[in-house]
């Protein structure tokens, strides 16, 4: 166990991103609309010692209630519509809304026209867009760090 | 018996192993696969659409019959009650075992997790805290993706493959090569074949890692799930260094392949390689003398040899549970000379046997690697040959299990495609895990088995 902590202690010295120096904090719901697991496994590393996002006041909660931003990944299926939906509508305001990978910006989907309930932003607000397929953590601590710095707030260029 | 049943009875007298069965249109296909690893295509025809299951033959297919029932309308006689499986229209009764008892009561768990997981819904039957039976629901990422495929041309259909999971991207890919490669008569190179063997253990090792990292997570011991994580971190590091991409996308075409490692990619690559061996095996160590983590591992999801070859169970939780079958024993057409499957010493089919599992199987990647990438590779094309089929199949190891794809072809177009992977396969398994452990158990159990939902629901 030891050895574990400082084997972590040595990656996030010598590895890790540089330290924050603000002290904003954004929590996120994670809702998987129907991607190809990618995007998850990304978002996943991005709480890994290499990028540790939760140093910069990130947490991903467990319910929609205690959340600021809806992380969705995945094209929207016809099956994920109305729990999506159902999510977003237990978030309390103010709330934000983050197209994460391509998918989800409606771009390159693959797929039978029928299952799909159409573009996210077309369901609800998108406020974020991180592109990638799927993102990179370093795309996603970027676009995440950059959110945070503004207190969550959503510059013009980022809502168009 | 229908000579459709006999035929299957006699594939398993042989000795062949259940590996897939898809409908398309009005015929019924079951692949078994030969303990040489070559297939055997049994079908029936039936205008009717009513078909004798083989479900009480092969209880692996029960899926299967499940989804050709839903999405192509076979009737399949004798699968009773024939539940919906893709199909979420009907009412909660139709797809749930009634469950009836003093105190016993229902917990629904998803499509939406707690955590960054995919979608897919659970309900528990449980009295107390003890789990008496687990209803799965995945399909809420059904896509449609085989049927999107229909008219692609070989190289047009393998998005589809890929996009069905990105973790299993190489496998399932690799998988759908095969099948148009088997159809088109046509054998892979030396070289094609060593490519491909590449990338999937650099699939498997990035995999694996990822899979003791959540293992870590399900018993909340946060020190271990961060060293795994980091190491999975600098495996697709590691990927994306010799491929460009950190989940290998890309890497694998039919008929061929443009990956080049050169001398430098090589170099880095084995020295990288080395660092990870020394750097998991210094961290799987310490888990070893973890006590308190230790603890929460045996006889917890156990699945018995027996039930693992009824259920069909694949990849290392078979093997965790004392079936010594691999895939890549038998792979004719990748790279894996003298390989045998390795087991751990204890078999017992719980969670401590499955995560030992990774971490041998680990090793072997990592000499098989070390083999592999002993000289540059070249980009390579296939050998053609002569003997076409109408029906292709491809059989691959993928990191959670076998993974079968098959190809009906029309000359160069998809008539219809099927991609059973091992995610498809172990689900059931999990399920019958669950049953008579504690329910706040359930995600240390899911998570030894680590399969994904996409590259089921597709």
């Amino acid at each position: 166990m030891l050895t574990l902590l400082r084997d972590l202690r040595h990656l996030r010295q010598t590895t890790a991103l540089p330290a924050p120096e603000r002290g904003h904090s954004l929590a996120i719901r994670h809702v998987d609309a129907g991607s190809c697991n990618g995007c998850e496994h990304e978002l996943t590393l991005a709480s890994s010692p290499y990028y540790d996002l939760q140093r910069y006041g990130f947490g991903i909660v467990a319910s929609p209630r205690h959340a600021d931003i809806l992380l969705v990944t995945g094209a929207v299926t016809t099956r994920m519509r109305d729990p999506l939906l159902a999510a977003y509508q237990a978030m309390p305001e103010p709330r934000r809304v983050a197209a994460f990978g391509d998918c989800a910006l409606g771009c390159g989907v693959l797929g039978l026209a029928g299952e799909f309930a159409g573009r996210l932003e077309d369901l609800i607000p998108v406020d974020i867009r991180i592109p990638g397929c799927p993102p990179t953590p370093d795309t996603i601590a970027a676009a995440l760090t950059q959110l945070c710095d503004r207190g969550g707030r959503v510059a013009q260029d980022d809502t168009k | 018996m229908s000579a459709y049943r006999e035929e299957v009875a006699q594939a398993l007298a042989d000795g062949c192993r259940f590996a897939s069965l898809h409908a398309s249109d009005q015929t019924v296909r079951a692949v078994l696969m030969a303990r040489d690893g070559r297939p055997r295509l049994v079908e029936v025809t039936a205008p009717d659409r009513h078909i004798a299951s083989i479900v009480d033959l092969v209880p692996a297919a029960n899926w299967d019959e499940r989804e050709a029932a839903d999405v192509y309308g076979i009737r399949f006689g004798g699968h009773e009650p024939l539940r919906p499986l893709v199909d979420h229209d009907l009412d909660l009764g139709s797809w749930t075992v009634p469950v009836r008892g003093n105190d016993a009561y229902q917990v629904a768990v998803g499509p939406i997790h707690a955590g960054v997981i995919e979608s897919g819904h659970f309900r528990f039957h449980v009295v107390g805290d003890r789990i008496l039976h687990l209803d799965v629901r995945l399909f809420y990422k059904h896509r449609g993706l085989e049927r999107a495929a229909e008219g692609a041309n070989p190289d047009g259909g393998l998005a589809y493959a890929q996009r069905a999971c990105a973790a299993c991207a190489v496998s399932n890919t690799v998988a759908y090569a095969h099948a148009w490669e088997d159809a088109l008569g046509s054998t892979p190179t030396d070289e094609l074949a060593r490519g491909r063997t590449i990338l999937l253990e650099l699939e498997r090792l990035w995999s694996h890692l990822n899979d003791i990292a959540a293992i870590c997570a399900g018993v909340g011991l946060a020190a271990g799930n961060n060293r795994f994580a980091g190491l999975t971190e600098r495996a697709r590091r590691l990927n994306a260094a010799l491929t460009g991409h950190r989940f290998l996308f890309h890497t694998v075409a039919v008929g061929g392949s443009n990956l080049h490692l050169d001398a430098d990619k090589i170099a880095f690559g084995r020295a990288e390689l080395d660092a990870l061996r020394d750097e998991s095996r210094s961290a799987w160590r310490e888990l070893l003398f973890n006590a308190s983590f230790q603890a929460r591992l045996p006889d917890v999801g156990v699945i018995s040899s027996e039930d693992a070859r009824l259920l069909g169970a694949v990849g290392p939780a078979a093997r965790a549970s004392g079936l010594a079958d691999d895939a890549r024993a038998t792979s004719a057409r990748l790279a894996y000379d003298g390989f045998a499957p390795v087991a751990p010493r204890r078999t017992a089919g719980d969670v401590q046997a499955r995560l030992e599992q990774r971490a041998v199987e680990l090793l072997q990647t990592f000499e098989i690697l070390e083999t592999l990438l002993n000289r540059p590779l070249a980009p390579a094309v296939a050998n053609r040959g002569d003997n076409e089929r109408a029906i292709g199949v491809g059989h691959v190891e993928s990191p959670r299990g076998a993974t079968v794809c098959i190809v009906e072809r029309n000359q160069t177009r998809i008539e219809r495609l099927r991609l059973r992977t091992g995610s498809y396969a172990n689900w059931p398994v999990v399920a019958h895990a669950a049953a008579g452990n504690l329910l706040p158990d359930f995600p240390l159990i899911n998570k030894s088995f680590e399969l994904c939902y996409a590259c089921a629901d597709r």
